[in-house]
């Protein structure tokens, strides 16, 4: 790891690779998932499913499932009269279980919960359902044309926090939102272009894999509802739960144990309404665990088709883009519409571009609903915007790199009119990965090289809360409504709480993700808690520690004027920890002094993105020529995050969000027949990274301090997985001459695109 | 969950034809259970009986006949084939084979027998005991019989074993002097996408007998004989084979392939043409270092 | 019903003696009988690796495995390893080398590394690699598993070099 860092170091034990707080936990095999969780009379609950992508349900029979000694319930919507059946983040268009229609092959039709896992199984064979099919549209053109069949025939309610303030406009049946980007003169942009680079792109519909497939648990218990779910964000699911089942949010109880991954597909809320329903109706808890094959069929990553134009002066300047990106959104819009709406935003960054036109939409299909999954529409757009730079490199006889320190914007600039300017210095970025790359030395024959650089308005909203509650011994409860999903933030939100309160990590405990014990936190994800968590914590350390020095002042300053002082206070030369001031207030060994935290849109997060995360690879590929087969050779990751609050972590973070978006870029795609059928619905077909697929792999950590975070952190998590499709791409093109616009760039692909190329003359 | 069953572990090979005919045709034979498990788990497959074969002494062992026959027990593992002394003498090509199917934990519990019987038509082994003239010895209560894989291989899982028989063991004959025998495989997911096997003979610098199989491209693992014909009196020579690997290469776009996520149809016959070079050279490889 | 079927086998060393079905998979007696939790269970179709368990020093998919077929045989889960609390040196490189993030790959992970240093005690890179191909993980990108594993392997050799 190469570590560049300007500004003052940070307090201890802020960038330190401190080991895994959860580290003992999961190697021993103690870690505790949903998975593994088991509550006293606990009932198991399996899924009927429909076959059909498009029908009506014309029947259900569940007589001889009720008969199964051991079952307990059998429920379908008609059986939730008193259920708000519907919920979505952006759209509530999404019913827990199939409303009279299903749009989706795979959707949960009938829930079946029993005393164990073999008698629901054996009762879900029982259940009878009669279909009536309806005309399928599985693709994004057959869902826009004139006489495609209506997926959703009303429009669903349209949430107030789905992310952005714009309606949601349909301007076709099949169309679940619209998003337009846009400034400048883009016709005088191209009318006045040396060089117009266009094309059409292709990015996959994808499957993120969460080893841990999607459960919960769901118990009806003193008036209230108590779940237990593996999900990243907690009190959104109980907003929705509140919803569902007309609840105040005081009356729900969601507690996330540790989440066997999460990349965004655990976003929002998925089956803990369900769960609850069945719960419900069951009167016992119920504990529902999907397969993984089941879970492929809950939520997936949206596919895009990009129509883009470039538009470039002589000496390689960007002077306008137009692209127009169409979503496959699945049967549902669940977070497409937000989705939609970065993807419409990525694409034109990171570069100053004077005109910029951009829509898109997000389209229903009948498939497995797409929602938000790591990287968020910059993917998508990326793959179409930076394959493009390269492609105008070509055409104007300039070095990739170079074109892109020419348009690159500047640290302080806005990407677009009206947002923060950019808190990064991407062109220092681009060269240290161009340098690590051997960017200047030719590589060896077959092998070809590339650069690839996002920038994504990330963070999402700047809200969250924190306590540091320091007792009577001057240790401390750190609480914050964050998520362990694996990024860490076990371990990097106490090392902040040390290093603010001046308090030994090993004295510093950390209670998440509990909505009825821990203080508000909007969600994790959007590669947001580091930054935004972190400063609630700042700010409640800050809190803390003013009322400990007031205390002070109280009880302790006979002696003279009271000073602050690392992990507690100076009173007339006399040292007191944080733990005697608590002591002396009191009168005694007990009480608690509590600093809360509060980050919310002003001060130094009122400007929108609160952070802007970047994206800077570079990639060497070999290719087969005679299979067409493309191995990543080396990879270089730059982590522009401002301050890394613990480096392993980061450049973990950064290592893992690459290899995934090698995944997309080579391998993974869910194939829809055209009749709706999923080819690729198991780890069989679906093909994910390997150990033998890894690169070469140089690190690079950029901390500038720019960012609004503690130490000027920013986030990062998704950064790397955004430029790598692109980078593969550039990268294939420079070893063979062969252009991919088609992901993920199977062998097949490639060597038709070989093919190609020899017909053209190569 | 797996519907329930009964399992029987007989210990003696008449004990297990006993039980078998005593669960009157809803019975399976059952050893590794990579497959039959896993297809019973998805509730594709349902008996009221699985017949352990573990416990069987018949169906284990890895030997070599004074003829030099290779005789590998039905009920060998994948592993225990991978490491096995014996095998990497008579037949190497078998051994990379082994140490590349499927995955660790499958070689560990996966049997060879079982692997041809269900006859997955992505078989690897399949495919190279195809070129090897390997014959199956299957036992039944009405006695024993011996078929090429040729004839044992039908359809996609459908091999022509009674359903009371029990494949015992695999015979591959020796290589014969100046023979090399080799397997070469494209694999883009978890299953080969298209694989070849060739042997071939060489005798004076020529190449006088070839045998190639292919596995993956078309319903079940083939022989393709004008790959083979193309082969066949050609020079052994890098520069002298040149020829015919071409032809044995074009002699691809003649099969009727299937065309599934790892590549269409003619874009898999293309992978059969490189595999049937690659293999061709690492065969020559091995013949001429036996020569 | 079909018969129950009595079995006797050792899991981290410890005997156990269970009444089965047949059809009950060695994943769920263990997680759901035993309380041995660590195994995970995820594709269900042997790919990930997430259920590894060792029999007899082997690793096998737990998932797709008998419980009847561990009898008489010694079975290893992750509980298993750290002895006294001590953590083996895969573990411990495993927490230096940060080769895991959200842990569900981690016991199954840590199992087949250390089926494969007890049979290689000093593998080569592309030997672990090899090694850990059959072992899904979604979050780390794997570099920093395989570093561990080699850490480990060295580790383990300087102290047996004492």
């Amino acid at each position: 790891m190469t570590r560049i860092r300007t500004g003052p170091p940070p307090r201890s034990p802020i960038g330190e690779s401190v080991p895994r707080r959860d580290g003992v936990a999961k190697v021993t095999g103690a870690a505790r998932f949903t998975s593994d969780l088991s509550v006293p009379g606990m009932a198991w609950a399996r899924i009927v499913r429909s076959p059909y992508p498009h029908a009506r349900i014309v029947s259900v029979d569940t007589s001889a499932a009720r008969a199964v000694p051991g079952v307990v319930a059998v429920v379908g919507a008609a059986d939730l009269p008193d259920v708000n059946l519907y919920y979505g983040h952006a759209l509530a268009d999404h019913p827990l279980l199939a409303d009279g229609v299903v749009r989706y092959a795979g959707e949960a039709v009938i829930g079946v919960v029993a005393d164990d896992l073999a008698t629901a199984d054996e009762a879900a064979a029982l259940v009878d359902v009669e279909y009536e099919p309806l005309p399928v549209v599985a693709g994004v053109e057959a869902a826009l044309a004139d006489d495609a069949p209506a997926i959703h025939e009303r429009q669903a309610e349209a949430r107030p926090h789905r992310g952005f303030e714009e309606e949601i406009r349909r301007d076709h049946p099949n169309i679940c939102s619209s998003s337009t980007h846009a400034w400048g003169d883009v016709d005088a942009a191209f009318d006045g272009a040396a060089v117009i680079v266009e094309g059409t792109y292709r990015y996959p519909k994808s499957y993120a894999f969460a080893m841990e497939p999607y459960t919960a648990v769901a118990h009806w218990t003193d008036g209230g509802l108590t779940v237990w779910s593996s999900c990243q964000h907690p009190f959104m699911v109980r907003e929705d739960l509140a919803r569902c089942f007309s609840l105040p949010f005081s009356a729900v109880r969601m507690i996330v144990p540790y989440v066997g991954g999460g990349y965004g597909s655990k976003s929002y809320t998925k089956i803990e309404p369900l769960t609850a329903a069945l719960a419900l109706r069951a009167g016992r808890p119920v504990k529902l665990a999907l397969s993984i094959d089941e879970s492929i069929l809950t939520t997936r990553g949206d596919g895009a088709v990009v129509t883009i134009a470039s538009a470039f002066d002589a000496d390689g300047s960007i002077r306008g883009r137009r692209a127009e990106i169409l979503l496959d959104s699945g049967a549902y819009a669940e977070n497409s519409p937000l989705v939609a709406r970065k993807a419409a935003n990525r694409i034109s960054g990171p570069y100053r571009i004077p005109a910029v036109e951009v829509h898109c939409r997000s389209v229903y299909t009948n498939t497995a609903p797409a929602s938000s999954f790591r990287g968020f529409g910059a993917p998508q757009g990326n793959l179409a915007g930076e394959s493009q730079m390269d492609e105008a490199a070509e055409r104007l006889g300039l070095d990739p790199l170079d074109i892109r320190l020419k348009n690159v914007a500047d640290r302080g600039e806005p990407l677009w009119p009206g947002v923060r300017g950019l808190d990064a210095t991407l062109r220092d970025d681009l060269c240290l990965a161009a340098e690590a790359l051997d960017w200047w030395t030719p590589p060896k024959p077959g092998h070809g090289r590339a650069i690839g650089l996002s920038a994504s308005d990330a963070g999402s909203e700047p809200v969250s809360t924190a306590l540091v509650r320091v007792v009577a011994d001057g240790s401390v409860t750190l609480t914050v409504g964050s998520t362990e999903i694996g990024q860490g933030s076990a371990t990097v939100l106490p090392q902040i709480a040390a290093a603010e309160m001046g308090v030994p990590l090993e004295r510093i405990r950390l209670l998440q993700s509990d909505t009825a014990a821990v203080s508000f936190d909007r969600s994790t994800g959007a590669s947001r808690t580091t930054t935004l968590v972190g400063l609630a914590i700042q700010r409640a350390a800050a809190d803390a520690r003013s009322q400990l020095v007031e205390w002070a002042g109280e009880t302790l300053a006979e002696g003279g004027p009271v000073e602050e002082a690392p992990g507690g206070v100076t009173v007339g030369g006399v040292d007191h920890d944080w733990g005697a001031v608590v002591r002396a207030w009191f009168g005694g060994p007990f009480g608690e002094c509590i600093g809360r935290g509060y980050v919310r849109r002003a001060g130094t997060t009122a400007e929108m993105p609160p952070f802007w995360e970047i994206g800077c690879v570079g990639v060497e590929v070999s290719v087969d020529e005679a299979t067409g087969q493309v191995r990543v050779e080396r990879l270089v990751t730059v982590g522009d995050v401002g301050c890394a609050v613990n480096p392993q972590l980061v450049e973990s973070q950064d290592l893992g969000a690459a290899i995934m978006g090698l995944g997309m870029a080579l391998t993974e795609e869910l194939v829809y027949t055209a009749d709706g059928t999923l080819l690729s619905g198991n780890l069989v077909e679906y093909r994910v990274p390997r150990a033998g697929d890894i690169p070469a792999w140089t690190s690079i950590l950029a901390e500038r301090g720019d960012g609004v975070g503690v130490y000027g952190a920013k986030g990062g998590g998704e950064g790397s997985l955004n430029p790598i499709a692109a980078a593969i791409a550039n990268a294939i093109r420079r070893a063979t001459g062969a252009r991919l616009r088609e992901a993920p760039f199977t062998p097949e692909r490639v060597w038709q695109a070989l093919q190609e190329r020899d017909r053209a003359g190569g | 969950m797996i519907p329930a069953f009964a399992l029987a572990r007989p210990d003696r090979l008449e004990a297990a034809f006993e039980v078998f005919e005593r669960a009157a045709g809803d019975a399976a034979w059952y050893a590794g259970g990579t497959e039959l498990l896993q297809v019973m788990k998805m509730g594709l497959a349902r008996f009221g009986t699985l017949v352990d074969l573990k416990r069987l002494p018949e169906l284990r062992g890895i030997s070599v006949g004074a003829d030099g026959t290779l005789t590998i027990g039905a009920a060998t593992t994948h592993r225990e084939i991978e490491r096995s002394p014996v095998v990497r003498e008579a037949l190497p090509a078998l051994v990379r084979l082994e140490a590349h199917v499927a995955n660790v934990r499958v070689r560990n519990q996966g049997t060879l027998g079982g692997n041809l019987c269900f006859a997955e038509p992505h078989s690897d082994p399949a495919t190279l005991l195809l070129a090897c003239a390997a014959r199956l010895h299957l036992a039944g209560a009405r006695g024993g019989r011996e078929l090429g894989v040729d004839e044992f291989l039908l359809e996609p899982f459908v091999t022509a074993r009674e359903a009371d028989e029990i494949l015992v063991g695999v015979a591959i004959p020796p290589a014969a002097v100046g023979e090399g025998r080799a397997y070469e495989k494209a694999k883009f997911r978890e299953r080969p996408a298209v694989s070849v096997a060739v042997r071939l003979r060489v005798a004076d610098g020529v190449i006088t007998d070839a045998s190639v199989a292919v596995g993956s491209l078309t319903d079940i693992p083939v022989r393709v004989d004008e790959a083979a014909n193309a082969l066949r009196g050609s020079a052994a020579d890098p520069d002298g084979v040149e020829d015919a690997l071409a032809s044995a290469a074009a002699a691809m776009t003649g099969l009727d392939a299937i065309g599934d996520l790892d590549g269409s149809p003619d874009y898999k016959r293309h992978l059969a043409g490189v595999l049937v070079r690659r293999a061709t050279t690492a065969a020559l490889s091995e013949a001429l270092g036996r020569g | 019903m079909a018969e129950m079927i009595d079995v006797r086998f050792e899991v981290n060393g410890r005997e156990h003696a269970l009444r089965v079905e047949p059809r009950e998979l060695l994943a769920d007696v263990l997680r759901l009988r035993l309380g041995l939790t660590g195994l995970k269970v995820s594709c269900d179709i042997q790919v990930c690796g997430a259920c590894t368990v060792l029999v007899d020093g082997l690793a096998v998919s737990a998932c797709t495995y008998l419980a009847v077929d561990a009898d008489g045989r010694s079975v290893a889960t992750v509980e298993g390893l750290a002895a006294d609390g001590r953590l083996t040196p895969i573990q411990q490189a495993f927490i230096d080398e940060a080769a895991f993030q959200c842990g569900f790959c981690t016991p199954g992970m840590v199992m087949a590394a250390t089926a494969l240093l007890a049979e290689k005690p000093a593998p080569t890179r592309a030997e672990v690699v090899a090694g850990l191909e059959g072992n899904l993980c979604r979050c780390t990108g794997y570099i920093p598993i395989v570093e561990a594993v080699l850490a480990a392997a060295s580790s383990t050799a300087g102290d047996d070099g004492q």
